[in-house]
């Protein structure tokens, strides 16, 4: 499977990190080998253009405008307690989930994939709470993302997704 | 199979035909469904400006003409949500038909297809239709009732 790139957006529209695996990574590649070093984060993309870096910010920006239109539409149609899941295009398929305290996960894949809102969960519950969250020196807030890219983090997300989403 | 609603949006984003066809979903005003529908148009132009891959134009091989048609990302296609399922699909002039089922309702692409079929026959086709205005067709009514009850 394909993985195209993961973001988190806290509950002030901010997205407070990203992570990107464009251009499409080859999918027949040895995952274990082309995941460390083609991924780049807020903290860890020094080596892009600013022509790319702006790019990157639009795209956040249009990404986190879509899906809060998304989800105000679908309250609007299906009623209160309905909820966004995922939308599909013809070249890729955005997956979504809400905590209660409305931060957003969003990860962007190719068409074939099920649901992963239960990965997403888990990245929550099992990676950004116990290492973001739980971090005594993380800020409560994430003005830029400060204090979410830490290397447990990274390392973890780097693991879960091996496991649990082969290339 | 239950279908909740048919949209169509015109190429310009404007509401030009809504129809329930079982309760389901939140009834609204015409002015928040034409208000839908531009965002929906706008959203939908979005997610094909997001794709991460955009699909290449062919080469073309020496002995045919280049393709005056060029391959471009396709917009939002299905929406899933936990209550319902929307499908998407956009004609070669723009015009974009949504159709609301439950969420697991299998073949509504098929569907959808047929749709277009009916609004081909019955309205384009229909010297006193004027293109990008409200669908006013008994016919196509009927039809689409037909279509949608016997499949239902």
């Amino acid at each position: 499977m394909v993985l195209y790139s993961f973001y988190i957006f806290d509950r002030h529209t901010e997205c407070i990190y990203s992570r990107r695996w464009t251009p499409a990574r080859p999918a027949s590649a040895g995952s274990k080998t082309t995941r460390p070093q083609s991924g780049s984060s807020i903290t860890s993309n020094g080596d892009a253009t600013p022509a790319q870096n702006r790019k990157q910010a639009d795209d956040e920006k249009l990404i986190f405008g879509l899906v809060f239109s998304l989800r105000n539409m679908i309250q609007k149609l299906g009623g209160e307690d309905d909820t966004f899941l995922s939308y599909r295009t013809g070249e890729y398929k955005l997956h979504y989930y809400e905590t209660p305290t409305r931060m957003k996960f969003v990860m962007l894949t190719d068409t074939k994939q099920n649901n992963l809102r239960p990965y997403l969960h888990q990245i929550w519950a099992n990676l950004y709470v116990e290492y973001v969250v739980k971090n005594p020196l993380a800020p409560v807030e994430h003005p830029g993302g400060i204090g979410v890219a830490n290397e447990m983090f990274e390392r973890g997300l780097e693991a879960f997704i091996t496991a649990v989403l082969p290339a | 199979m239950v279908v909740f609603a048919l949209f169509i949006i015109s190429k310009a984003g404007g509401l030009i035909y809504n129809r329930e066809f079982h309760s389901g979903m939140n009834k609204l005003s015409s002015n928040d469904l034409l208000m839908l529908a531009g965002s929906f148009h706008g959203m939908h132009a979005i997610t094909r400006q997001l794709c991460p891959n955009p699909p290449t134009n062919p080469t073309p091989s020496s002995n045919l003409l280049p393709t005056p048609f060029h391959t471009r990302a396709t917009g939002l296609e299905v929406l899933e949500s936990s209550q319902f399922r929307m499908q998407c699909f956009q004609t070669l002039t723009g015009t974009k038909f949504l159709l609301f089922t439950e969420p697991q309702q299998p073949n509504t692409e098929a569907v959808l297809k047929k749709i277009y079929e009916l609004y081909a026959d019955f309205v384009m086709k229909n010297p006193f239709y004027t293109v990008e205005m409200p669908i006013r067709c008994e016919k196509f009514d009927r039809n689409l009732d037909g279509f949608v009850k016997v499949r239902g």
